[in-house]
C-alpha cells in the first residue's frame, strides 16, 4: 500500500506539488512565526529582569504583603554569605525602600525612594543604561529619579526637591534632594513614582544601616534559575523567603500567556484556511479518482486498505513538505536568533513601550519546533478524513460507474 | 460450484422500484465452466455478473460459491472473497493507471502475501502466455486496448482464482484482438481448469463458449 501511496503522488503531480507547497509554506511560517512570537516574550522579559527586578528576590516573610519596616532584613551580611557559596550566581545587592511626599516648588507627588550601592546595581538591573541626562553614579544628596516622575515635579537635573517620610524607627524624616539624573525604563509606573539615593546618604537620613527592605539578585543562566532557587531556599532562615521571577511577574507571565493565545488564535485562523484548502483539494482529488477507488475495491482491496492509501498518501507528503520547513524553518529562527533583525531607532521610538534594543529577537527551540511541525501534521491528517467518510460511501460498482 | 437461487434485483429511484433488473434467477455453474450470459443491452448480464461477483447486493435471493451462502456476507468477508477467490476482467481494463504492467499482474499477488521470487515466476509465466513479455515495465496508458485487457486478464488470473468474471472483455477490441484474447482465456480455462464466466453479446464470444446462458428483460430464457 505504502508503494502505491508514493506511485500515486508521484502519478498526480497537481495534488501532490500543492499540497507540498501549502504544507511546506504554511509550517515553515508558523516555526518562524512562533520564533519571533517565544522571542519577543523571553526578551520582554528578559527586558523587565534586566531593567529592576532581577532573577531572584528575598524578603522577610511578609515584607510584600504588609510592607512597612517591621519586615526588613536586618542581616544582610549573613545572607550575602549564603550567595557567595551558591553556584550560577552572577551578582546581588540589597535595595532598602521608603515611600513618601516629593514636592518641588510648583509641584508634588507620591515617590519611592530606593536606597542603592550604585555600583553593585549596575550588575543589578539596567538603571545605569537607562540614563537620559545628568548622571548615574551619584554621591550625597544626589537623586537619579525616573523622567516621568520629573515631569510630574516640573523639575530639571540641578533644580531641588523636598523628600518627607518615615525613618525605619517610623519617626518623620525629611531632606532637601538634588536631582543629578534622570532614566527612563519604558515602565510608566516605574518611571513616574520611581527616585534613587546613593546608600550611605540614604542610611543617614532613614537611620538604616545594616538594613534592607530586600536583596535581588541575577544568575548566571536564566535556565538553572529555578535549580538555583532551590539551592538557596533550604540555606535562609525561616523568617525569610525567596521569590522567582516568576512569581514576582507573575502579572506580567500571565500578559504574554494571553499574548501567546491571541497569536495562537490569529495563527490558527491562518491554519483553518489552509486547512480547508487542503481538505478541498484533497477531497477534489479523491472525488476524480473515485473509479480508480471501485477498482481497488472490485479486485479485493478493503475500505480499511483504502483508508490507508490516502492516509499513506497525506503522511508521506505531509512529512516531506514538514521535513523541509523544520530545516528551512529551524534554520531562519536559528539564524535570526544568534543574528537578529536590527531595525536602527526602533528603541528610541519605542522606549515608551519598554523596548530597549533596536533588535527584533528570535527564539529557536527544538520543543516549539517539534509541536509546531506535531500540529500541521495533525491538521494535514484530518484533512483526510471527510475523503475518507466520502470515498466509503460508495459500493464497488457505484463507484467504477462514477463519473 | 456456484449456484443461485431466487435472484431478485431492483433498482430503485428514490423510494419507489424503478427497474425489476434480475427475476427470481436460478442458476448453477460447474468448476472448470466456460460459459457466456448473453441477450440484448439491459437484459441484465452484466447485473447478473455484478452479483455473482459481489460487487453490488441482490434484493433477495442466495448465492452459493462451495455450497456456502455469500449473498449476505460482510461488506469485509466480500472483499476477502473476491480477493481471494475471483479474478475479474472490465469492458474498460481498470487496470491502474500508476502501475507498471507487471505491477498490475503482481497487485493482486502482493495483496495476497506471495513471495516476490513466485511472483515474478508467475508474472513472467503470463506474460509470456498473453505475449506482453515485452511490454512488462510500460504504465497502462501507454499500450493499446488488446493489450491492456491481456493485462487485466493476465491480473485476474495471476492467482489462480476459482472463477473469472470477465464484463464485455471484447466490447473495446477489434476482431482481431478479441479472437485472440478469446483463445488466451480458453487456454488459461482449459490449461488451470479456472472457471470463466463472460457476459457479453459479442458473437465471438458466444461463439467460443461452451455454454451459453440468455437474459431477456432480467430472466433467464435459456441454457
Amino acid at each position: 500500500m505504502f508503494y502505491l501511496a508514493i506511485k500515486n503522488i508521484l502519478f498526480y503531480k497537481g495534488r501532490s506539488i500543492t499540497t507540498f507547497i501549502l504544507t511546506y509554506f504554511s509550517a515553515t511560517l508558523f516555526i518562524v512565526y512562533v520564533a519571533f512570537m517565544d522571542g519577543s516574550h523571553v526578551s520582554m522579559l528578559h527586558n523587565s529582569l534586566k531593567v529592576y527586578t532581577g532573577s531572584i528576590q528575598i524578603y522577610q516573610k511578609d515584607y510584600r504583603d504588609e510592607g512597612g519596616y517591621d519586615y526588613l532584613i536586618y542581616d544582610n551580611q549573613k545572607i550575602f554569605d549564603i550567595l557567595n557559596n551558591t553556584n550560577g550566581i552572577k551578582s546581588y545587592t540589597s535595595r532598602i525602600e521608603t515611600f513618601g511626599i516629593a514636592s518641588s516648588k510648583t509641584d508634588s507627588s507620591a515617590m519611592m525612594l530606593t536606597g542603592v550601592d550604585f555600583t553593585r546595581e549596575s550588575g543589578i538591573s539596567e538603571l545605569k543604561n537607562a540614563l537620559v541626562s545628568g548622571e548615574y553614579e551619584s554621591s550625597g544628596n544626589c537623586l537619579y529619579m525616573g523622567s516621568d516622575l520629573t515631569k510630574r515635579l516640573n523639575v530639571h537635573v540641578g533644580d531641588e526637591i523636598s523628600f518627607v517620610g518615615n525613618a525605619i524607627d517610623y519617626s518623620f524624616a525629611a531632606d532637601i534632594f538634588k536631582v543629578c539624573g534622570t532614566f527612563k525604563t519604558g515602565m510608566y509606573e516605574f518611571d513616574s513614582s520611581s527616585a534613587f539615593l546613593n546608600r550611605e546618604y540614604f542610611d543617614s537620613v532613614f537611620y538604616s544601616q545594616n538594613t534592607s527592605s530586600y536583596i535581588v539578585l541575577n544568575v548566571n543562566d536564566l535556565n538553572e534559575n529555578d535549580k538555583i532557587a532551590e539551592a538557596i531556599k533550604p540555606k535562609l532562615d525561616s523568617q525569610y523567603r525567596l521569590y522567582t521571577w516568576q512569581e514576582l511577574m507573575s502579572a506580567m507571565v500571565e500578559a504574554m500567556e494571553v499574548d501567546s493565545i491571541f497569536g495562537y488564535i490569529s495563527m490558527g485562523l491562518f491554519f483553518v484556511v489552509i486547512f480547508f484548502v487542503i481538505l478541498i483539494y484533497g477531497f477534489i482529488n479523491a472525488s476524480s479518482r473515485i473509479k480508480e477507488f471501485g477498482v481497488l475495491k472490485s479486485i479485493g482491496l478493503s475500505n480499511s486498505e483504502v483508508d490507508k492509501l490516502l492516509i499513506y498518501e497525506m503522511l508521506i507528503l505531509s512529512l516531506s513538505a514538514i521535513f523541509f520547513a523544520t530545516v528551512s524553518g529551524g534554520y531562519l529562527a536559528y539564524y535570526y536568533e544568534l543574528n537578529p533583525i536590527v531595525i536602527e531607532g526602533m528603541s528610541e521610538l519605542y522606549k515608551d513601550y519598554g523596548i530597549i534594543s533596536d533588535s527584533i529577537p528570535t527564539r529557536f527551540s527544538v520543543f516549539t519546533i517539534t509541536w509546531n511541525i506535531g500540529l500541521i501534521l495533525f491538521l494535514n491528517l484530518l484533512s483526510v478524513i471527510y475523503p475518507i467518510y466520502y470515498i466509503r460511501r460508495f459500493n464497488p460498482i457505484e463507484a467504477m460507474r462514477h463519473v | 460450484m456456484i449456484e443461485l437461487k431466487n435472484i431478485q434485483k431492483y433498482f430503485y429511484k428514490g423510494e419507489e422500484r424503478e427497474v425489476h433488473a434480475l427475476k427470481n434467477i436460478n442458476l448453477k455453474i460447474a468448476q472448470g465452466e466456460f460459459s457466456v450470459l448473453t441477450g440484448s443491452s439491459g437484459c441484465g448480464k452484466t447485473t447478473l455478473l455484478n452479483a455473482i461477483g459481489l460487487l453490488d447486493k441482490v434484493s433477495s435471493g442466495e448465492i452459493y460459491l462451495d455450497a456456502k451462502e455469500i449473498a449476505h456476507l460482510s461488506d469485509e468477508q466480500k472483499t476477502n472473497l473476491r480477493l481471494n477467490k475471483m479474478g475479474f476482467v472490465f469492458q474498460a481494463y481498470n487496470l491502474i493507471p500508476v502501475l507498471s504492467v507487471k505491477e498490475n499482474i503482481a497487485f493482486i499477488m502482493r495483496l495476497q502475501g506471495y513471495k516476490e521470487s513466485d511472483i515474478d515466476e508467475r508474472v513472467n509465466e503470463l506474460a509470456e502466455l498473453l505475449e506482453i513479455k515485452e511490454k512488462l515495465d510500460y504504465l497502462p496508458s501507454l499500450l493499446s486496448g488488446g493489450q491492456q485487457q491481456r493485462v487485466a486478464v493476465a491480473r485476474a488470473v495471476a492467482t489462480k482464482p476459482k472463477i473469472i468474471l470477465a464484463d464485455e472483455p471484447t466490447a473495446n477490441l477489434d476482431h482481431k484482438n478479441s479472437e485472440s484474447l478469446m483463445e488466451m482465456m480458453k487456454q488459461l480455462n482449459e490449461k488451470e481448469n479456472i472457471t470463466i464466466l463472460f457476459a457479453s453479446h459479442d458473437d465471438y464470444v458466444v461463439k467460443m463458449a461452451k455454454r451459453v446462458i440468455h437474459l431477456k428483460d432480467g430472466e433467464i430464457t435459456e441454457q
